[in-house]
């Protein structure tokens, strides 16, 4: 065995002695067994330091052998797996584990920033907002900062995670949380009368709080009817048994969020598989057996290492056969604390004393202080002496007032428990006081939802067991499944009886909320200061908002403010519980998402092929496009798209416009319907013919715009923009199906089914000519500009060929089948060899449609009416269409609406810069005088100078003009003409020669 | 001048390599794309759903399923897609728009759908398993048995999924179509998921 482990117990626990493992915690090397926590490793090694405190840098150890763990937080794993704050009392422990205290500096032993301790008395609550006030400008500068070094936990990696997370869907007709006495008993009853059934655990082990109690089950002990049980849910088909598994939100519909730590007990994960995954369950029902947790009492000193809850000290007893101490006293105010006792005699420990709070001890346990030759106490704890080290001595002020001292190692609390009530009030339901146990069960729980077990309120064993198959039944026979669930397992049900006791006075700090170093005397202050509801007194105090959500303080922190103001603890109430309830990484909520995987992409039909040429892709959406295609010694894109336009411009070119959006329009009233979406008409549109359409949006402003051909009575193939193709899809449905449905139409998008390409320029015939049969009639008579038609391709191939450019060349585009769509590129390529064709890319076809005056996505930005785009002419006054009622509006008609202008600058060597605002020439530029912006910009190489388009004031009104172009996030100002937005081939002679 | 050769490429061609990826050992997922089939969505006229569906029943033997189902019939599956409305899938060349076309002459429009999709075929031991990562339908056999079909998203990829026949081992089969140029990025997503299962990749002409 490596390490000295010189507190393991010499028998007993459930780890596997026989698997030895080592590990480090701040550079040095222990040992501990498979089945051991880096918590219980710690105690058996007689670790008592594990850190430091957020804001006093107190000593701290561990207290609590669950994940409701303040202090014992460390830096888990190194480099780029380095983890922050992970709870040591449930991270397991791994062969070369590596942990590191926090908080600490430079070692845990000598902390110098312990000296903060000697300050505490201006770090009460609200200090930040008291004391770091003047002057203002220094808050963000120095004070913040520099606080935030002092106080914090852990450190993240800094570096991208190397693991990877998925998530997944999951669903079940019972789902239950917590694999104690209650959930075994839930998920076993409903199992059986036929119910899906997903147990989630958090711990590695299933059995809950029967690991560190034990007790007898069924005439069984405990571990043996967990065996049992588990052996019958395991020969059931429909259960799923999820360990490491934590039920952590309650979301709508009966949906559960749950993360899977699959692979955190490993060094690194298995090839292929992910560290963690979050699941969503769907279920009809949920019982929460989530168990109780223990809280502490406040008292000076409660936060020195060494104190420790009892029943944290009965599982390290007894679950990982780890003493906590050599000497144990018990500080209690119920009856379950004395089973610590218990276990502390078994395991042969010393017990120094109890200290009750209550006068009426049992005479059961009055006979073993006897048997034990210890005292019992009638009093509280009023302070600890000890520090680094651990506890040295206790101070107990005896009911009657006199005092008394014991001399022990370690200190077990239990103040009673806190039935976990998170879940439950997820959907913000207040949970309701119980004087009987002194503490908040649920109430209100989420349809669907149930307690069961000491979540309820129900303490004792049989208790757990009985409330745990009646909550299992019920909610399988509630799913439809009426198998018979057998008869509900027995045990005894435990004596819990508790005088509740929160606070006991004393000198020295005494701590509500260990993880956020908030003390009693905190809470009081903030009363005194009037930050008396328990929403404020979390905020002022940071009460409750550290990592651990405030689990061990919330109600010890209303129980002192309630006495402090004078309430009932019911009547100060709880704060809101959300999820989630314990903390999640991010990266399990991104799951796959990063990186390359963000989201889908979407990929043309010649995107190998472009990507085969060297093409430069841009993300547009969610598409791959081909941005332009550099040559060998092309020095930037500049050079390349300037030559793929010139290209274009003097020969011919294709680019892919198969991103576009593509719907088939089918039925009778197929015009009629595009007549209601389209300002122009479309029902007039004659076979074989495409026309541009504009839609508007219902409130008149410019939505889509698009080519839309009609290739037989009953059939328009309609074309929107790449950006807007699957909104426009569903605007149609809703049109379609809710605003017309007299109308008889039909739509289906075959935006995928189609490769298309834009082949432009004033070869563009002669490349055709090879490509499409002989017999198709290519010439301006014959395929006239605006034609669409089905043609034959040399190969025997069917393509649609539509006469339309947006470019300003002569053009046409041709599409086929997507799945010949890679064919047609490489035959494009070969037919037009001869033409000096070149492939050209989004951005080529960007100039050209600014140089041609066009509008794009830039000028279509939901602010633009028909008319600001110099399209108002297109608005049909014979008939009714979506937005035209409502672009009749005043201020979407007024005269002085900033319409679509050419921009070009003076001095032709100037590059002009989109978003540069526009002010008249001698004014301040600044939001009185101005007067629009550059919407879009390019290098003309036809004009051989940038030019642009801009929204700007009565733009086509003052062509000529001379403006400022104000830019200020450029520093740049300069003079820029208005002029027609045509650059190029204002009477478009070359698109229909 | 010579013609022009017309070449089909399926949208996985690039992505699909056959052979056996992930974990070692027997292979628990099965990714097969079939490549060569025909697909035709029919949408029902205004008031002429009944209609449509006994078309399809004259012309299949089975009427066109009028809730999510996929139905078998000698040369096509029909499957649902919508209210009204069903895609009809059958071997290359087996089911034409042409053909189709006179079945629903004046009862439904027809829109081609075989180069929209990819048809990818899931099956093996760890099928539902590696689909419960992506898909947010429950897919235990008593909730999604054989035939049964849904339009859905995966890794908000919208897909029409259904239950086809058993393989002969027994093993549940999931067909889903993608549209195409989302394909090759949700065979990347799926084969992500599958790896820790091992994965066997294929591609088959033809439909089962």
């Amino acid at each position: 065995m490596r390490g000295n482990q010189a507190n393991r117990l010499a028998a007993g626990g459930l780890i596997d002695r026989s698997t030895p493992l080592s590990f480090r915690f701040d550079g040095k090397t222990l040992s501990g067994f498979q089945g051991d926590t880096l918590a219980s490793a710690l105690v058996a090694n007689g670790v008592k330091l594990v850190g430091r405190s957020f804001k006093y840098h107190r000593p701290r150890g561990i207290l609590t052998a669950g994940s409701e763990e303040p202090n014992a937080l460390v830096e888990l794993r190194s480099g780029a797996r380095r983890e922050p704050n992970t709870k040591a009392t449930t991270a397991e422990l791994y062969e070369g584990l590596e942990a590191a205290s926090q908080n600490r500096w430079p070692s845990l032993d000598f902390d110098v920033m312990a000296v903060n301790r000697l300050f505490a008395p201006i770090f009460v609550a609200g200090f930040y907002y008291k004391t770091f006030m003047w002057p203002a400008k220094f808050w963000e500068a120095i004070y913040e900062p520099a606080i935030r070094r002092a106080a914090g936990l852990g450190r993240a990696a800094g570096i991208p995670d190397p693991d990877r997370y998925d998530k997944a869907w999951a669903h079940c007709d019972v789902a239950v949380a917590g694999s104690g006495p209650a959930g075994l008993a839930a998920a076993l009853a409903a199992a059986r009368c036929g119910a899906r059934v997903i147990l989630c655990e958090e711990d590695f082990v299933l059995g809950g709080r029967l690991l560190g109690d034990g007790g007898t089950i069924d005439g069984l002990p405990a571990a043996e009817w967990i065996a049992r049980t588990l052996d019958e849910l395991a020969a059931m088909p429909d259960v799923r048994i999820m360990t490491r598994t934590t039920l952590f939100g309650v979301y709508d519909g009966g949906t559960y969020g749950a993360i899977e730590r699959v692979n955190d007990h490993l060094p690194v994960p298995p090839e292929h598989q992910v560290r963690q995954r979050l699941w969503r369950i769907v279920a009809k029902h949920c019982i929460v057996a989530a168990g109780a947790i223990e809280r502490p009492i406040v008292f000076a000193g409660n936060d020195t290492p060494g104190v420790m809850m009892a029943s944290a000290m009965r599982s390290y007893i007894n679950r990982y056969a780890a003493a906590p101490a050599r000497r144990i006293a018990l500080f209690t105010n119920n009856e379950d604390g004395w089973r610590t006792v218990e276990a502390a005699i078994a395991a042969g420990l010393q017990v120094a004393a109890v200290i009750d709070g209550r006068p009426d001890v049992s005479p059961a346990h009055r006979s073993l202080a006897g048997k034990g030759g210890f005292p019992v106490l009638n009093g509280s704890v009023s302070g600890v002496d000890g520090g680094k080290n651990g506890v040295r001595k206790i101070s107990v002020s005896l009911t009657g007032g006199a005092r008394a001292e014991v001399e022990a190692d370690g200190l077990a609390v239990s103040g009673g428990w806190n039935p976990a009530v998170g879940l439950t009030s997820h959907h913000r339901g207040r949970p309701k006081w119980r004087d009987d146990i002194a503490a908040f069960v649920p109430d209100g729980a989420p349809p669907g939802m149930v307690a069961a077990g000491a979540a309820n309120g129900a303490f004792g064993l049989g208790a757990c067991l009985r409330e745990g198959f009646e909550a299992g039944v019920a909610a399988a026979r509630d799913a439809g499944r009426s198998g018979s669930p057998g008869s509900a397992a027995i045990a005894d049900d435990e004596a819990f009886s508790l005088t509740p006791l929160w606070h006991v006075a004393g000198k020295g700090k005494a701590f509500v909320d260990q993880q956020h170093d908030v003390t009693a005397s905190d809470v009081e202050l903030a009363q005194r200061e009037g930050f008396e509801s328990v929403e404020h007194l979390k905020r002022y105090t940071t009460l409750g908002m550290a990592t651990d959500q405030g689990k061990t303080s919330n109600v010890a922190g209303l129980a002192i403010m309630a006495a402090v103001s004078g309430k009932s603890i019911p009547e100060t109430g709880t704060t809101i519980y959300r999820p989630p309830y314990v903390p999640v990484a991010i990266g399990a909520f991104a799951g796959p998402h990063r990186d390359e995987n963000f989201h889908a992409t979407r990929l043309t039909p010649s995107h190998h092929w472009a990507a085969e040429q060297g093409a430069v892709f841009v993300d547009t959406g969610l598409w791959k496009r081909a941005q332009w295609y550099p040559l060998p010694g092309e020095k930037d894109w500049l050079e390349s798209v300037t030559r793929e336009v010139k290209a274009v411009r003097s020969g011919v070119g294709f680019c892919d416009v198969s991103t576009l959006g593509k719907i088939d329009v089918h039925g009778p009233d197929a015009g009629a319907f595009l007549d209601r979406v389209y300002i122009n008409a479309f029902s007039s549109l004659a076979v074989g013919k495409a026309r541009y359409g504009l839609m508007l949006r219902e409130d008149g402003v410019v939505y889509d715009d698009g080519t839309t051909s009609r290739l037989a009575e009953d059939h328009y193939f309609l074309t929107t923009t790449t950006a807007k193709a699957g909104l426009v899809m569903q605007h149609l449905e809703f049109c379609r199906q809710v605003l017309f449905p007299e109308l008889d139409v039909q739509l289906t998008s075959v935006s995928d089914q189609w490769a298309q390409f834009s082949i432009a320029g004033p070869k563009t015939r002669d490349l055709l000519k090879e490509i499409v049969d002989p017999a198709e009639d290519l010439s301006n008579e014959g395929f006239p500009f605006m034609g669409a038609r089905e043609v034959k391709l040399r190969g025997d191939l069917k393509a649609r060929l539509f006469r339309i450019s947006f470019s300003g060349e002569m053009a046409f585009e041709i599409s086929v089948p997507a799945r010949y769509g890679e064919a047609l590129v490489r035959n494009l390529l070969i037919a037009g060899k001869p033409f000096g064709v070149t492939p050209y890319g989004t951005e080529a076809l960007g100039v050209m449609r600014i140089e041609k005056g066009h509008v794009a996505g830039p000028e279509l930005n939901g602010t633009t009416t028909a008319a600001d785009l110099g399209l108002g002419k297109m608005m049909s006054t014979k008939k009714d269409f979506i937005g035209r009622v409502m672009a009749g509006r005043e201020a979407l008609v007024a005269p002085n609406r900033q319409v679509v202008v050419g921009i070009k600058p003076t001095d032709k060597a100037r590059r002009l810069r989109s978003g540069a605002h526009i002010v008249p020439k001698g004014e301040t530029p600044g939001p009185d005088n101005d007067q629009g912006y550059v919407t879009s910009v390019c290098f003309s190489p036809v004009l051989d100078q940038w030019i642009g388009l801009g929204l700007v004031e009565r733009g086509r009104a003052r062509i000529g003009e001379i403006v400022r172009a104000h830019d200020p996030l450029r520093g740049e100002e300069y003079d820029v003409e208005l002029c027609n937005s045509v650059f190029y081939d204002p009477d478009g002679g070359r698109q229909r020669g | 001048m010579a013609d022009f050769s017309w070449y089909i490429r399926s949208p996985l061609e690039r992505a699909l390599v056959a052979g056996r990826y992930g974990a070692p050992g027997e292979a628990g997922v099965s990714l097969t794309e079939i490549r060569n089939f025909d697909l035709v969505q029919v949408m029902a006229r205004r008031g002429k759903a009944a209609e449509t569906v006994n078309a399809a029943k004259a012309r299949f033997g089975v009427g066109a399923p009028e809730t999510p189902e996929a139905v078998d019939t000698t040369d096509a599956t029909l499957i649902w897609s919508g209210p009204d409305q069903f895609l009809v899938l059958s071997r290359g060349g087996g089911q034409r728009m042409e053909t189709l076309a006179r079945v629903f002459a004046g009862l439904a429009s027809l829109s081609d759908q075989s180069h929209a999709r990819a048809l990818i075929s899931v099956s093996g031991d760890k099928a539902r398993t590696m689909l419960a990562k992506v898909s947010s339908i429950d897919l235990h056999p008593e909730m999604f048995p054989v035939g049964t079909a849904a339009a859905t998203s995966i890794d908000h990829t919208s897909v029409t999924l259904w239950r086809g026949k058993n393989r002969q081992d027994g093993q549940a089969v999931f067909n889903l179509l993608v549209f195409a140029t989302f394909a090759e990025s949700l065979w990347h997503t799926m084969l992500d998921s599958a790896a820790e299962y091992g994965v066997t990749i294929a591609h088959s002409e033809e439909l089962a």
